[in-house]
This record gives structure tokens, C-alpha cells and sequence, in this order.
């Protein structure tokens, strides 16, 4: 059973939320997902950038009421 | 075909300048390419262990704000890079020499250890070179 966990990195600066993706990732198995949330504009084209270049999947990224948001999955 | 390394040599302690460099370093390292830090200069003092916060960096165009704004502290990016990605840092042995210090003054569990300019140039022949 995958598992879906949500970081909360509104008001972090780049790359913030990138690096705190990237920690909730490790700790987690193929499969499972996560979803950012993040105040930072940048992150919805450079987290999709980032897993396309490492292997992940980027699920789902946009914007939602005062954020963008990013749902990656562990591929690897 | 693998991404060449990237190495990255820093002279100032200028906060923008360590702000752009802790950027580059920990993302790029993080996005599977190995990534090698010498510090020389001034840029030794950002990572002097008896020093904290903002007090590490020097003044730049955009201190205030960055401070102001909470972005990451540089220090802190360099260990998160390291931590999560292929990242080594290097002290320039001659700035040790010329300060006295030897590797206990710096940030602890940060650095891999001190490194000549010719060696680090040397092995910098092998991926990209920017200095900051």
C-alpha cells in the first residue's frame, strides 16, 4: 500500500522545498508519493525538472488558492 | 553520458556570493552530479565554527532582505547538499596557513579536508569550474 505524505514548505525560499523533498523521499519506498506545497513560484517548474533529470514522476503540479503545488512518486 | 562534475571555488564571503554558491552546490548535487567546494580566501570565514547567523556572511547588495526574509542560510545548504547529494568541501591549505587555523576551526562535519590550489585545478580539469 503506497503512502502519500505532505510537506508544508509555504514560505520556505529556493530550494527549500526542493531539499525538503528530497529528505521526505529518502525516507520513503518506491511507489509511495508526496505532495508539496510551496509559496515559491520557482518550485512548480524546478521540481518537475528535478525528478524528470533523477528518475521520479512528477503525478500532478498547478496552482492552488495562494500556492503551488507538486505531487511526485519515488520510482526508484 | 554522465554530467561532468561541477566544481566550484569560492574566494569572498560576501553573502550573495555564498547565498548563489550554497544554491548551485546543494541542488546541483542532489540532481545526481558530483559536486567538489574549495573555499579559499575570505570565504573561509563563512565557515569559521566560533561564528553564527548573519554574522558569518559579509555585507552584500542584498544582505538585509535575505536576512530579513529568512532565506537558508548558505552554511546550512552546503551540509543539507552534503548530506543528501555527491557533494565534497575542500579548504585551500594555504589560507590555513595564513590564518594559523588548522581544520578544527570550521564547521564541523562539513569539511572533507584541506586541498592545494593545484590539486583542486588539477582535478577541475575533469567538469566545469565556476568561482564565485
Amino acid at each position: 500500500m503506497s503512502e502519500r505524505k505532505v510537506i508544508d514548505a509555504r514560505g520556505s525560499f529556493c530550494p527549500g522545498p526542493l531539499m525538503e523533498l528530497i529528505a521526505a523521499l529518502k525516507l520513503m519506498n518506491v511507489g509511495d508519493e508526496v505532495e508539496i506545497l510551496s509559496t515559491d513560484q520557482g518550485t512548480a517548474n524546478d521540481v518537475p525538472e528535478w525528478a524528470a533529470k533523477v528518475g521520479h514522476e512528477t503525478l500532478e503540479s498547478g496552482e492552488r488558492d495562494d500556492h503551488w503545488f507538486v505531487v511526485v512518486r519515488k520510482a526508484k | 553520458m554522465a554530467t561532468p562534475p561541477l566544481y566550484i571555488m569560492l574566494s569572498s564571503n560576501d553573502r550573495d556570493k555564498m547565498q548563489l554558491a550554497s544554491m548551485i552546490a546543494s541542488v546541483a548535487a542532489v540532481s545526481e552530479r558530483s559536486v567538489h567546494v574549495f573555499v579559499s580566501m575570505g570565504a573561509i570565514k563563512a565557515f569559521d565554527k566560533t561564528a553564527s547567523g548573519n554574522a558569518r556572511y559579509g555585507d552584500s547588495t542584498l544582505n538585509a532582505e535575505l536576512c530579513d526574509k529568512n532565506a537558508p542560510d548558505p552554511v546550512e545548504l552546503f551540509a543539507q547538499g552534503k548530506m543528501l547529494g555527491d557533494m565534497s568541501m575542500w579548504v585551500c591549505s594555504m589560507v590555513l596557513d595564513v590564518l594559523d587555523w588548522d581544520t578544527s576551526h570550521l564547521v564541523e562535519d562539513l569539511f572533507d579536508g584541506q586541498m592545494g590550489l593545484t590539486k583542486f585545478l588539477s582535478e577541475a580539469e575533469t567538469g566545469q569550474l565556476v568561482s564565485l
